[in-house]
Formats: structure tokens, C-alpha cells, sequence
């Protein structure tokens, strides 16, 4: 195969393992609310 | 009443100290399963490549909240992520995120899913308290309310835990689907709930 062609597909690639790469980290930064039933860290409310 | 913002609001703000150091976005709102009240925000880093910090930041370290940052004295404030989390937080049937838990009435009946959570914060964040005192819920199709997005009000003490969120039946008496006016539908609630007791 010509370089051009071995190019094309290396950065096609690098570009779908970044791509997945901040697409991960985007869904392990999505936020919730969570309950937490432990110890409170504040008290008891008033 | 106190003043009401979404849960959703919070998550992804930037936390910022009084340096004007970008240290981390909010990630999960926790709050402690009785009594509702604010405990703490896990962290994600700032950055297309950044995930989930190790650190925490406790409700009594946030001297500012607006709709644009979390405001903290320094980054020396946050805190290790399981000194802030109740081991439980995580593990077990029912513990973890409350979004898409499903609402009943201690009587049995499905209201519907938590969409998002409402939260009161009393007075200046730096010396206030901060409670969920609602559940926004996608209506179960039983209720025949569409798919307009409501306010339920939530007692003084919450009950939650298992994989279900309970509310007293009488909750669904002061559905709303204005935050505006939510807080006088809490207050109205929790009163009632007081004459009762």
C-alpha cells in the first residue's frame, strides 16, 4: 500500500482512541446525587 | 422557605478557590439518607481527559455558591474521598445514585422516577444548611400527568433507602411543576405533616 494510505489509518486511529479516551472520561465525570447512609459529617440537622 | 436550586445545577460547576484556582467540577451532590441533610460533593478533574478526583469537599467548606462556581478557602479544604463517603455509600442494594430510583407512596403507589433533586440551602452557604427537600419525578403513566416533570415535596426526615425512595401519600397532594412556588408547597407539607403527628 502506498504511505499516504498507512497514514490515513494511523491517524484514523490515534483518532478514535482519543475519541474513546474523552468519551470515558466524560461518562466517569457525569454527575448524581448519591445517598449516603453512613455517619453524618455535620450533626443531626436542627 | 429557603432557597431551591437543582441538584443538576451543581453538577459540573467549577470549583474554585479564593486564589482563583481552578481545582476541580463538582461530580455527585451526597446527602445523608436520614435526615436529607447536604454532606458533601465528589470531584472530577477539569479537562477533556481528566475523571473522578480522590478528594471531596465537604458542604462546610463551601464559602460561595452561585450558578457559575463553588467557591473554597483553598485547595487544602477538600478532603480524602472516603473520609467524606460513608463506606456504604457505594456498595449494596439501593446505595448509590438516586436518579431513575423509582418514587412510591407508603401506601404502595408509584408516583414515578427521580429525574432530579431539589435542594434548600439556609442562609449564607459558609454558615448555612443545605436539604433535599423534593424529588423532581418523570410521572409514572398511572398518575396520567404525561411527561411533564414534577415537584414532589419531601418530609423533615427522608426515607431513603433500598432501592425504592417512599414519601408520605399525602406528598402527591402538592405536586407542582414550579420550583417558584415549591418552596411554599414544602413548607405547606411539612406542616401538614406536623398537625398530623
Amino acid at each position: 500500500m502506498d504511505w499516504w494510505v498507512w497514514l490515513i489509518i494511523v491517524i484514523v486511529v490515534i483518532a478514535v482512541i482519543v475519541g474513546g479516551v474523552i468519551a470515558v472520561q466524560a461518562k466517569r465525570r457525569a454527575g448524581g446525587v448519591i445517598i449516603n447512609d453512613g455517619k453524618n459529617k455535620r450533626g443531626d440537622r436542627g | 422557605m429557603s432557597t431551591l436550586i437543582r441538584a443538576s445545577e451543581l453538577v459540573k460547576l467549577p470549583v474554585v478557590t479564593h486564589g482563583g484556582e481552578d481545582v476541580a467540577q463538582i461530580k455527585d451532590v451526597v446527602y445523608a439518607a436520614h435526615g436529607g441533610q447536604i454532606e458533601s460533593f465528589t470531584l472530577a478533574g477539569r479537562g477533556l481527559f481528566a475523571g473522578p478526583l480522590k478528594t471531596a469537599l465537604p458542604w462546610g467548606k463551601v464559602t460561595g455558591l452561585g450558578t457559575a462556581a463553588v467557591i473554597i478557602e483553598s485547595e487544602d479544604d477538600l478532603v480524602p474521598l472516603a473520609e467524606a463517603l460513608a463506606t456504604s455509600a457505594h456498595d449494596g442494594p439501593g446505595r448509590g445514585d438516586v436518579l431513575n430510583s423509582q418514587v412510591l407512596t407508603d401506601q404502595g403507589t408509584a408516583l414515578g422516577t427521580v429525574s432530579d433533586v431539589v435542594i434548600g440551602i439556609l442562609g449564607d452557604p459558609a454558615t448555612g444548611q443545605a436539604d433535599v427537600v423534593g424529588y423532581e419525578i418523570l410521572p409514572a403513566e398511572t398518575m396520567n400527568k404525561g411527561k411533564q416533570r414534577l415537584l414532589i415535596p419531601l418530609p423533615d426526615t427522608i426515607a431513603a433507602s433500598g432501592e425504592h425512595l417512599i414519601v408520605p401519600a399525602s406528598a402527591s397532594d402538592y405536586l407542582t411543576d414550579d420550583l417558584a412556588h415549591f418552596g411554599s408547597a414544602v413548607d405547606a407539607f411539612r406542616a401538614q405533616l406536623g398537625e398530623k403527628s
